[in-house]
């Protein structure tokens, strides 16, 4: 729900919104997260014309590419309501009626992306045969609402999970599997070539969907799919669309630094990254909100929004 | 289901049943034919049946769609015709009221907030009918020269002293060979596709019309690749990602042609292109299982009992084994299959 707030929010305070919405609501997704704090920016911004408001905008947005959650998801949620803002046909000549406007239909788009991760596991759970056995990396929101929906359909799995280092979030991705009642078993990140063998089918969630097809990931995901390959296995990537991003790196060092490292700053090879990229020729099929795509289908949906 | 079947009149419901049981008791038969029937009967429908508005049209041509799908699962031309046509009712409908093209961009759609297609969809015009019809009869001719455009890219790809492999018969290929042949002196080696032999009379055909033909069995493919300079080979069904539905042997011919860089080229008219995606790794739901007995026939009475005899008739090809798709519309690599996908179906209709 929305009020018009008498004090203005100032740009400092969009990160510690940002963060309190993280932590409020641990189902959320980042990019949503971040498109809801710029929404309440926006409510409670003073700017009297739409370039003002753009500006204070971008200044709020680059606030918020500093704090410490993934990155690319606050970066493509950012990128998207910038262009939400553009295309949206303000004509009306009372700036007020305009700004109600934009938070109107900020609310709707809100909506429609709150089902997404739902869509998503309706489309994919067709690709999950029963008695399949997965190999899936870190903690992923959709990849685990997928896995319930074919645990729903009586697909009977078992998952492996990665335990992902530095912060072994794999041990928290089993402990949500196990509850929903699928067998789920933490392997080393080194273990992945030993065990892919055994494995009928390799998923693995996005930070980032780039324009090439590919994705960024958690480290490590670049690793499992070259091995999935090798091996002959179906690789799928699971993301919802506000995640696409307007990016085509051509290798590894590409990737921007900044959704490599936290706080950014030249890079020695003594610091250790946490998201890497996975080119499109190892990924099979994409999972996303809008259709299940190859990978070459992804620049295409990106130009029909950004041109 | 059964509102939208009350809308179709007693003969249509007795062509579509008619329809249906010529296709269960056959074996296998060709796509064209079932496409061009398909075309026919949505062409009868539209015109037959009371509608006031393309939405309800939409809504008895899905009906018929799924009833058609459902009967015979593995004839996939009925249902991407059906989908054609569903398409072509769109958008007409979307230009009789916007006078622009209906664009599905989701994306950009839900950041804008348009309204649905489906809202056009409700208001009747007067012209529709005839408009649509038009379009069905321009996708009738384009299936019935989808062979003819097919064959006359054939130049392009095959050259002087050429050594192509093919397997199975595929009427297409066929085309697509002898149109090549009155022009250029070629060599074809054909693998005969057991249990069904259907190469056998591949190779006779292209062997009267005058071509260079070696017939070879499916186990020696592998050691004539490193001869071959291409493979070109038909199929059932193309895949939304790319991938072939083809007859079987044609997975072990598109590994063999890969280990030796042998580019392979798939010749297949557009009613075969299906939004569905090779979903389960296994058998069961994907392929269609027939009798054993030209695998191992009754005769061998003894044994029967001691030995699982299965005869599956498709193959599933992964899209990195193809090289190229000639389609009547043209060339296209397989990655480029989503673009045409977007083109000719839309998204609501890709699960009828």
């Amino acid at each position: 729900p929305h009020t018009i707030s008498p004090e203005v929010m100032q740009r400092t305070e969009a990160v510690p919104f940002f963060e309190s919405l993280l932590q409020g609501d641990p189902e959320m997704s980042t990019a949503i997260a971040a498109i809801q704090t710029l929404m309440e920016f926006m409510n409670r911004n003073s700017a009297e014309t739409v370039a003002e408001l753009t500006s204070d905008l971008k200044g709020a947005m680059t606030e918020l590419q500093t704090s410490d959650q993934s990155v690319a998801s606050v970066a493509s949620g950012c990128e998207l309501f910038l262009r939400f803002i553009t295309l949206t046909a303000l004509d009306k000549p009372d700036f007020n009626e305009c700004k109600q406007l934009l938070v109107e239909r900020g609310q709707l788009y809100l909506q429609k992306a709150a089902q997404a991760r739902q869509k998503i596991g309706k489309l994919g759970v067709p690709f999950i045969r029963d008695g399949a056995t997965i190999l899936i990396h870190s903690r992923s929101r959709v990849v685990l609402t997928l896995l319930k929906e074919a645990a729903c359909c009586n697909k009977h799995c078992t998952v492996f999970v990665t335990e992902s280092l530095p912060d072994r979030s794999g041990y928290i991705m089993q402990k949500s599997l196990q509850e929903a009642g699928i067998p789920a078993y933490v392997i080393l990140d080194s273990a992945v070539g030993y065990i892919m063998e055994r494995i009928d089918l390799v998923m693995f969630g996005a930070e980032g969907v780039v324009e090439s097809g590919g994705i960024i990931n958690k480290i490590g995901t670049y690793q499992m799919a070259v091995v999935a390959k090798a091996a002959n296995k179906p690789v799928y990537a699971v993301a919802e669309s506000f995640k696409f991003l307007r990016q085509y790196p051509l290798n590894q060092f590409e990737a921007p630094n900044k959704h490599k490292y936290t706080n950014p700053q030249p890079s020695d090879f003594s610091r250790h990254p946490l998201v890497d990229y996975t080119p499109p020729s190892y990924i099979s099929l994409l999972f996303t909100d809008l259709a299940v795509l190859t990978p070459s289908a992804v620049s295409d949906e990106l130009i029909k929004l950004y041109c | 289901m059964s509102d939208a079947r009350q809308h179709l009149t007693d003969d249509l419901t007795d062509r579509i049943e008619s329809f249906i049981s010529s296709r269960q008791q056959k074996r296998l038969c060709s796509s064209y034919d079932v496409a061009h029937q398909t075309v026919d009967l949505a062409r009868r429908i539209i015109s037959q049946t009371r509608w006031s508005s393309a939405c309800e049209l939409v809504e008895t041509l899905r009906t018929v769609g799924r009833w058609m799908s459902s009967a015979i699962p593995s004839e996939t031309a009925m249902g991407n015709v059906m989908r054609r046509v569903l398409k072509i009712v769109r958008d007409e409908a979307a230009v009789s009221s916007d006078g622009k093209q209906n664009d599905p961009d989701d994306l950009h759609r839900m950041l804008t907030a348009q309204r649905a297609s489906s809202d056009d969809l409700t208001v009747a015009h007067p012209n529709l009918k005839g408009a649509i019809i038009e379009s069905i009869h321009e996708l009738m001719e384009e299936i019935e020269i989808s062979g003819h455009n097919i064959s006359i890219q054939s130049l392009e790809h095959i050259h002087a002293n050429e050594v192509v492999m093919t397997c199975g018969h595929s009427r297409t290929v066929e085309a697509f060979l002898k149109a090549a042949a009155r022009k250029r002196k070629f060599h074809v080696i054909v693998a005969e596709s057991a249990p069904s032999y259907q190469g056998q009379k591949m190779g006779k055909s292209l062997a009267e019309a005058g071509i260079e033909t070696t017939l070879i069995t499916d186990s020696a493919v592998f050691a004539m690749m490193s001869r071959v300079n291409k493979v070109i080979i038909g199929t059932h069904t193309v895949l939304a990602d790319g991938g072939l539905k083809a007859l079987n042997g044609a997975h072990a011919l598109a590994l063999a042609a890969h280990h030796h860089s042998v580019p392979v080229v798939v010749c297949a008219a557009l009613f075969k292109l299906s939004p569905q995606f090779h979903c389960a790794y296994d058998q069961d739901t994907f392929n269609k299982i027939v009798g054993p007995h030209d695998v191992l026939p009754f005769a061998e009475g003894g044994v029967l009992s001691d030995v699982q005899v299965q005869n599956p008739v498709f193959d599933y090809v992964p899209p990195d084994l193809v090289t190229l798709f000639i389609f009547n519309t043209g060339g296209n690599a397989p990655s480029y299959v989503y673009r045409l996908l977007s083109e000719f179906y839309h998204p609501d209709d890709h699960d009828l």
